[in-house]
């Protein structure tokens, strides 16, 4: 991927902490969520942060529309050249919606129970000025784009009447109504069975295609990153330990983490008795190596 | 697997819920202050009548009306008797009426509910129906009701605010006992031959006593309050009786010219049911697995 | 949905039935000669004989019963011992004045309370927040008739600001037509009228809402807070919807559906509520009939009254429960209507 186009995202350096009066734990000083990252995504490039549940990578999404109020940011997120962190509220609440749009894991939580579908997916719209008969009109035809069947009557449904794998078509079209550049998806797919769950993914990828929009994919699955992204990011307690282009990941993985991950994934064509390595003998596996 | 919400372990004793309670790690100032308030109150009612400066039903005509003085700390009634004095003696009337109503409305509805619960379906409805309708009143018209009906006196209170008091505690407690009795560990027990009434006793019952002893704690404040109302209105024990209610109602006509007649007594019960309140608010806080960790 | 209704409406059917004959058993517990207390202390034997033969007490129980339900249905509730007149009639004449003044005392305290609640949720933990909270805690404990006495005094008499008893003064009431002050003021009256009305309403419905909006307060707070840790918050928030409308739209909206059934049941409670401050203020409401029933020994009256306030109680919980289920998404989904 050897684009000239200017990154749409570019992080530098990030370093997120909770500052000590937000700890519980008892302890001093500010807690170091995520330390020191650095990535960029490039227009309609597909980034996948993989890594387990603590590592931080949700942590890492969210900073870049600043949704974790307590979270002390230091470093530098810049947005199509402009610096995010520490910028005023307004300015990151213009890219919410509109530039940047988020899904996330949860689909039957995610939408609000008392407002209808059609008032949820039209409003990136209407809180920007559009008028609610057009917003409406667009949040049908958006529906409609994505598969929900019947959208133009359903729009005065409540998300109560969907199943899961429509609610999260739901929640995309409200995220990509807007025609955001970059859809931020933090494990879209991890509370939805399986078939749903490659509709979901080829859903993500076909609009992304379609409409050239970046995808920063958040997940703990590697399995799924293979037929998704273009650059993978295994994070690891906080820190980057491998980025690289999808294909050179899956061939050549650097990292001992890494290779624990990709080892300890079922394969169709292993023997079905074998035992799994976990990723942690992976990694001890590796230690004795080097000691060696 | 099968989660239980709450533990399995029987906490069914008294001091194991005291001392829980008690010894709960964080512990904000106002519920110390609280606690040490409903101390001294509870003590009060015990020992008050006795700490009296003066005799709490002596008339005397000729220092009636007076503000308070060193004399009088709290000034005198219409018929000369000293303010503080009858305070005390009503702590009792007041304070211990109410837990004794409580604690009698709290037996009786667990108790029902026990039986609600071990009843076949047919008859456990029908005893929730009847709990249903009292709770389809409000609980003081259904006291005064009791009231009017068996001629006004300490008694008739008393029955009239555990007749309004046990559905509550009846409803709540049956359904969790409901919830324990059809629960996992419960049904294997039952499947190797243990009996319902065992079980009950053995599991069911501690269980619920937990939210039982919170919901009584909070009852307290609202009972005095009510109590006192219902003093208040006269369907009480007659005159000279030193509860506070009574003591309010009768300054009632003299507010302008003695307002520490019904002021006194009326500080007393709010600062009575603050105390109580709060103490059944931090029970409440300790005990919710929920909120725990928010504390 | 229709489905819905109808058990509703069975359930307030059956729960007023309930209350019927609770207060029929009420009545045949009293202890002594019934039908001596039906007709009053200044009855001759031979009234006395008549309204045992009227009330049927000679008869089996059961027949009883069925007479009872027969004549409540139908609107006789018996005849005052004190004044012997229809205790219907006279409940009917004085029910207005307390329904008037409960609904100007939810009116207070939901406008009161719904902020209160919301600011302090929106707060949680910090300075406004502690400060509502121990305020509300204070006075939920105040007693309702202590603090109508306090406040006739004060505002009453010290600073003269309201007037302290009755609900209009001499020659200001409007034209009685529905009973209700202030309606009859809007409608028949004059501004002088619906001012006078209202002052005099003005201490006993702030007495009346003391313990409430404490309860109200922390209900909408609690539900504040439970409905802006939610998932669909944080998921506005990331489509850009500014701070305003996620609290109100979304918060408010979600948080606000169990607090419905709240406030109606806090205009039973406060019906039942007025009682205590009636008196204080000399106002005519079906409380202070109550109470003036209580003193006279008029006990046929006060069960005529418990009955009254019963129904009221049932219906209002019922029409709060329908009007949840309209407004609800959520509570129509668990009834398993479609909308």
């Amino acid at each position: 991927m050897s684009d000239v186009k200017p990154p749409l995202l570019d992080v530098e350096h990030l370093s997120i902490a909770l500052p000590a009066s937000r700890r519980v734990d008892g302890q001093g000083g500010d807690l170091t969520l995520v330390d020191d990252v650095s990535f960029s995504i490039r227009p309609g490039e597909r980034v996948a942060l993989v890594g387990e549940s603590g590592s931080g990578k949700s942590l890492t999404a969210r900073a870049i529309m600043r949704l974790d109020g307590e979270v002390r940011l230091t470093g530098s997120i810049r947005w199509d050249g402009g610096e995010l962190v520490g910028a005023p509220e307004p300015v990151l609440r213009s890219l919410r919606g509109d530039d940047i749009s988020m899904i996330f894991q949860d689909p039957m939580t995610a939408l609000n129970p008392v407002l209808t579908i059609g008032e949820q997916v039209a409003e990136p719209l209407t809180v920007r000025g559009m008028s609610k008969t057009e917003a409406l009109a667009r949040a049908g035809e958006m529906l409609d784009r994505l598969r929900v069947p019947r959208a133009k009557e359903r729009l005065r449904a409540y998300p109560g009447e969907f199943s899961g794998g429509m609610r999260q078509r739901v929640v995309m079209a409200a995220a990509l109504i807007g025609q955001p550049r970059l859809l931020i998806a933090d494990e879209p797919t991890t509370a939805l069975d399986v078939r749903v769950q490659e509709q979901v993914l080829d859903l993500i990828v076909e609009q992304s295609s379609e409409l050239g929009l970046a995808v920063l994919f958040i997940t703990h699955d590697l399995s799924i990153v293979a037929g998704l992204a273009h650059q993978v990011i295994v994070m690891y307690r906080g820190r980057f330990i491998e980025r690289q282009d999808v294909d050179a990941l899956f061939a050549a993985p650097q990292h001992p983490y890494t290779r624990g991950l990709l080892g300890s994934i079922p394969r169709l064509d292993a023997d079905p008795s074998a035992r799994l390595s976990t990723v942690d003998e992976y990694m001890a596996r590796s230690r004795e190596a080097a000691d060696a | 697997m099968i989660l239980e919400k709450e533990p399995l372990l029987p906490r069914n004793s008294i001091s194991g819920f005291v001392s829980r309670t008690l010894f709960s790690r964080s512990w904000p100032v106002i519920d110390s202050i609280a606690f040490a308030l409903v101390g001294l109150l509870l003590v009060l009612s015990i020992v008050g009548p006795w700490l009296a400066p003066h005799d709490p039903y002596a008339v005397d005509p000729l220092i009636a009306l007076e503000p308070p003085s060193a004399a009088n700390w709290l000034g005198t009634d219409d018929t000369g008797r000293d303010v503080l004095s009858r305070l005390l003696a009503g702590a009792p009337l007041t304070i211990l009426a109410a837990v004794s109503v409580v604690v009698g409305a709290t037996v009786i509805g667990v108790l029902i509910a026990s039986i609600a619960a071990l009843s076949p379906r047919w008859l456990d409805d029908a005893i929730m129906r009847v709990t249903e309708i009292f709770l389809s009143l409000p609980s003081l018209v259904l006291a005064l009701g009791v009231t009017a009906v068996l001629r006004p006196s300490l008694s008739s209170i008393i029955i009239a605010m555990v007749a309004a008091l046990w559905p509550p505690t009846a409803r709540v407690t049956r359904n969790i006992l409901r919830e324990t009795m059809t629960s996992a560990y419960v049904e294997s027990a039952r499947v190797i031959g243990v009996s319902r009434l065992r079980l009950m006793l053995r599991h069911a019952l501690p269980n619920s006593l937990d939210a039982v002893y919170v919901l009584a704690s909070m009852e307290i404040s609202g009972s005095i309050v009510m109590m006192s109302g219902l003093a208040f209105l006269g369907v009480g024990a007659p005159p000279p009786s030193a509860d506070w209610g009574s003591m309010i109602a009768s300054g009632q006509e003299f507010i302008t010219t003695a307002w520490w007649i019904s002021l006194f007594p009326g500080l007393a019960i709010t600062i009575a049911a603050l105390a109580f309140g709060l103490v059944g608010d931090a029970i409440r806080r300790i005990n919710d697995p929920a909120s725990r960790r928010t504390r | 949905m229709t489905s819905f209704v109808l058990r509703r409406l069975g359930h307030a059917v059956f729960a007023l039935w309930g209350v019927m004959t609770l207060v029929f058993l009420m009545s045949r517990m009293i202890p002594g000669d019934i039908a001596a207390v039906a007709a009053g202390r200044l009855a001759t034997p031979e009234q006395v004989e008549q309204m045992r033969v009227t009330m049927g007490l000679d008869r089996p129980i059961v027949v009883q019963y069925f007479d009872y339900l027969a004549k409540a249905l139908t609107g006789d509730l018996g005849s005052s011992a004190y004044t012997h007149r229809s205790i219907l009639v006279e409940i009917g004449e004085v029910l207005p004045s307390t329904i008037q003044l409960v609904l100007l005392g939810m009116f207070i305290t939901i406008v009161v309370a719904v902020p209160l609640g919301i600011v302090a949720a929106l707060n949680e933990g910090r300075a406004r927040d502690v400060a509502i909270r121990v305020l509300l805690v204070l006075e939920g404990g105040i007693p309702i008739f202590w603090l109508a006495i306090m406040l006739r005094w004060i505002f009453g008499s010290i600073f003269g600001w309201f007037p302290i008893t009755g609900e209009n003064s001499l020659g200001a009431a409007p034209p009685d037509v529905t009973g209700f002050t202030i309606l009859d003021s809007l409608l028949f009256g004059n501004a002088a009228n619906l001012a006078d009305s209202v002052s005099h309403l003005i201490l006993p419905a702030v007495a009346l809402t003391a313990p409430y909006i404490s309860t109200l307060a922390r209900n909408v707070r609690s539900n504040m807070l439970t409905a802006m840790k939610s998932d669909y918050i944080t998921f506005a928030v990331s489509k850009g919807v500014p701070p305003r409308r996620v609290v109100m739209r979304h918060g408010l909206r979600s948080a606000l559906g169990s607090t419905l059934t709240i406030i109606g049941m806090q205009f039973g409670w406060m019906v039942s509520g007025a009682v205590l401050v009636e008196t204080v203020f000399g106002l005519q409401g079906i409380g202070s009939l109550m109470h003036k029933s209580i003193v006279n020994h008029d006990t046929f009256a006060v069960l005529g009254s418990v009955l009254v306030i019963g129904f009221v109680f049932v219906f209002t919980s019922m029409v709060v429960d329908l009007a949840q289920m309209l407004l609800d998404p959520r509570v129509r989904a668990a009834q398993g209507g479609k909308s």
